[in-house]
């Protein structure tokens, strides 16, 4: 019975200790720095949006919030360097990272520290299945993106071939994975998949390559400077499918719209959240998130770390400042929020998973427009003609 | 072959011959740095990150059309290449030694870590509208802006080798390049000749940057994507060596764009390594270098 006498002794230390201090610390980790900066930039605006609401109504249990957030400079050695400088900061949770490939060992690493970890937007499978008990993700695991882009496929109809090309990473091959088990499933052939290294900016021997294989849907998931180069390059090379898809993370970027231009017109995104969407208070933290970011469009990211400071807080807010009671308080979570409803479930072998509503944008007039699912479309999918 | 793959691999050549072509301009200054003062330069690429985030900078500012930076670039390029042999390079008196291997390294940290500072980290991209146009000839769709690149290195390369063969100055560059000592007894100011070799040099990166910026994304560390093909390029044409340097750019521009249609696009940086390999193994000079016996 050791370890419970030991957290009890840490729980009441913690207590006391945060009785003590005027603020509660929330730890969180993202990529403000290196190529991820963009997707880190949201991640930032979301945090601050939702403790500046909750310390405007007064904190948490009589005490204000405090941000401690570190940059992992989309490294994961430096994202574990920061989890160790915010665990020996006594932080009770810790948000974060932006990227898969970060975030799994940083969700490893806060497991065996015994540190709730609420991971706001990687989507790799594998960091909730099999997860573990101190790893909980707001945003849907990748199979979600994929296959609601599918069955929106099979919805529309009338295309039997598709080609999918990712980047070689934790979450490109992640979808990768999904796409190619769940493609067939749905009665498409799949004619070619492929991975892309980091770096590479010349996607035309490719693109070349499906343009002579002739197929119906062509599904990336790329981050975001590659889902520009690869929206100007399909549109120099002819390539010209009846869909074209992106499955969220750089095509789901408002700067994936302003890089890209007209040629992002018609894309398929499928993503969690946006402007358009019909949840209570969306268009009001839509505009907190715009003012946040000092006037540029906010995405999905910005939403799901907003949502993520809310879960965290709402668990201390229930459970106090230990690691181990804001971790059973998480279990317990049900929340409503401008993002949508977040709880964390065990289900098909995931573990501390929220599921979200997965939606399928369009590209229509330069802007993301939800076309489904129905229950959620504000506008109509536009099929170029053929 | 059907008539649909007949098309796709010529188009594929077409775009990598083009592709190559862009390898071939940022070789060049390279090769000839090289060729002229036996320096290696590690900053070639972040040389080419100036030249992007020049035409980022205006295209922002005053809305000014990418191909017009040219004119802003090349110049500052030049200038920056002169002012940096002349009061770095030349003073650390040394030739082929690490001092000039560490000092352009060094450089190339100072300057990726300005644009860092200035620009932000975010890949960013300019957004004109006819970038993205295209026309077909004989089936086969080419980029108006990778053509236009394509052209912009064949007039860069052409006015290079202008100067070098017809041109006082080309004498007195390839003088210093043979026999810089014999030059200098000649009366040729190597030290001002070196000084312009290597502003050229950076100005062909600055310029090569800026044909890519309608094509491309740019952040502070691009150069690095850069770098090692420009190495490879000289290598396979033979080091110093100018028609080299253009040859091996568009041997690995196709090499590349081939490997990766036919084979597959996960060993694309391999096909361009293996060739290098080759090259190294059974002709250490180069494809067109001429094999010297050394004294």
């Amino acid at each position: 019975m050791r370890p419970i006498q030991t957290l009890t002794a840490l729980a009441v230390l913690s207590l006391s200790l945060a009785s003590a201090q005027s603020t509660i610390k929330i730890g969180a980790i993202t990529s403000l720095s290196g190529r991820f900066a963009t997707f880190g930039a949201m991640q930032q605006a979301g945090f601050k949006v939702a403790i500046d609401e909750l310390n405007a109504k007064g904190g948490v249990n009589g005490q204000k919030l405090e941000l401690l957030l570190e940059d992992d400079a989309s490294d994961t050695n430096k994202a574990l360097n920061a989890a160790e400088k915010l665990v020996n900061a006594k932080v009770p949770v810790i948000i974060g990272a932006y990227s898969s490939g970060v975030t799994k060992p940083l969700s490893q690493y806060l497991a065996r520290v015994k540190v709730p970890l609420l991971v706001a937007t990687a989507i790799d499978e594998t960091i909730t299945k099999p997860g573990n008990p101190y790893t909980f993700r707001v945003n849907n695991q990748s199979s979600v993106y994929t296959r609601s882009l599918i069955d929106e496929l099979k919805r529309i109809g009338g295309m039997k071939t598709a080609v999918v090309l990712t980047s070689n990473d934790a979450f490109g091959k992640s979808v990768l994975t999904d796409a190619t088990k769940l493609l067939p499933a749905a009665g498409f052939t799949v004619l070619s998949k492929d991975t892309y290294d980091k770096g590479l900016t010349d996607f035309r021997p490719l693109l070349n390559r499906y343009k002579g294989q002739n197929p119906d849907v062509v599904i990336f998931a790329s981050y975001e400077e590659d889902a520009v180069a690869l929206a100007k390059q399909v549109k120099e090379v002819g390539l010209a499918p009846k869909i074209i898809s992106g499955i969220a993370t750089g095509f789901a970027l408002p700067d994936f719209l302003k890089g890209a231009g007209s040629t992002a017109e018609n894309f398929l995104v499928t993503m969690v959240w946006n402007a358009d969407v019909k949840y209570p208070g969306a268009a009001s933290l839509n505009t907190r998130l715009k003012a946040a970011l000092g006037g540029e469009e906010p995405s999905q990211h910005a939403a799901q770390s907003y949502a993520a400071m809310l879960a965290a807080t709402d668990a201390i807010k229930r459970g106090g400042t230990d690691p181990e009671k804001v971790r059973v308080a998480l279990e317990s979570t049900k929340l409503n929020t401008a993002f949508g409803p977040v709880t964390f479930r065990d289900y098909a072998g995931y573990q501390n998973q929220n599921s979200v509503v997965g939606l399928i944008t369009q590209v229509q007039g330069g802007k993301f427009v939800t076309i489904g699912p129905a229950s959620a479309a504000t506008g109509k999918i536009v099929l170029p003609k053929r | 072959m059907d008539q649909v793959a007949v098309t796709a691999f010529f188009q594929t050549l077409v775009q990598g011959l083009l592709t190559g072509g862009l390898y071939a301009l940022i070789g060049t200054g390279l090769s000839l740095i090289f060729g002229v003062m036996k320096i290696i330069n590690f900053a070639h690429g972040d040389f080419l990150a100036i030249g992007m985030f020049i035409t980022l900078a205006l295209f922002k500012a005053f809305n000014l059309d990418p191909y017009l930076s040219l004119l802003v670039a090349a110049p500052i390029g030049f200038s920056l290449g002169y002012v940096i042999q002349r009061f770095v390079l030349a003073r650390l008196g040394d030739r082929l030694g690490e001092g000039s291997l560490l000092a352009t390294l060094g450089l190339g940290l100072i300057i990726s870590n300005t644009l860092l500072l200035g620009f932000g980290a975010q890949p960013q991209s300019i957004n004109v509208p006819y970038a993205i146009n295209t026309f077909k000839f004989a089936g086969v769709q080419v980029s108006v802006s990778l053509l236009i690149a394509g052209l912009g290195t064949v007039l860069a390369i052409s006015a290079l080798n202008l100067v070098l063969y017809r041109t006082e100055l080309g004498r007195a560059i390839r003088a210093t390049a043979q026999n810089p000592l014999g030059a200098e007894l000649q009366g040729v100011k190597t030290s001002n000749i070196q000084a312009i070799v290597f502003g050229v040099g950076v100005s062909f990166a600055a310029i090569a940057g800026v044909l890519l910026m309608p094509l491309l994304y740019t952040f502070p560390t691009v150069g690095e994507n850069y770098v090692t093909k420009a190495f490879i390029v000289t290598v396979l044409g033979g080091l110093g060596n100018l028609p080299g340097a253009i040859a091996g750019g568009l041997v690995l521009g196709v090499i590349e764009s081939l490997g990766a249609f036919y084979v597959s696009n996960n060993y694309r940086d391999a096909y361009g390594l293996i060739a290098f390999l080759l090259v190294l193994l059974l002709r250490p000079e180069g494809l067109f270098g001429k094999t010297v016996k050394r004294v």
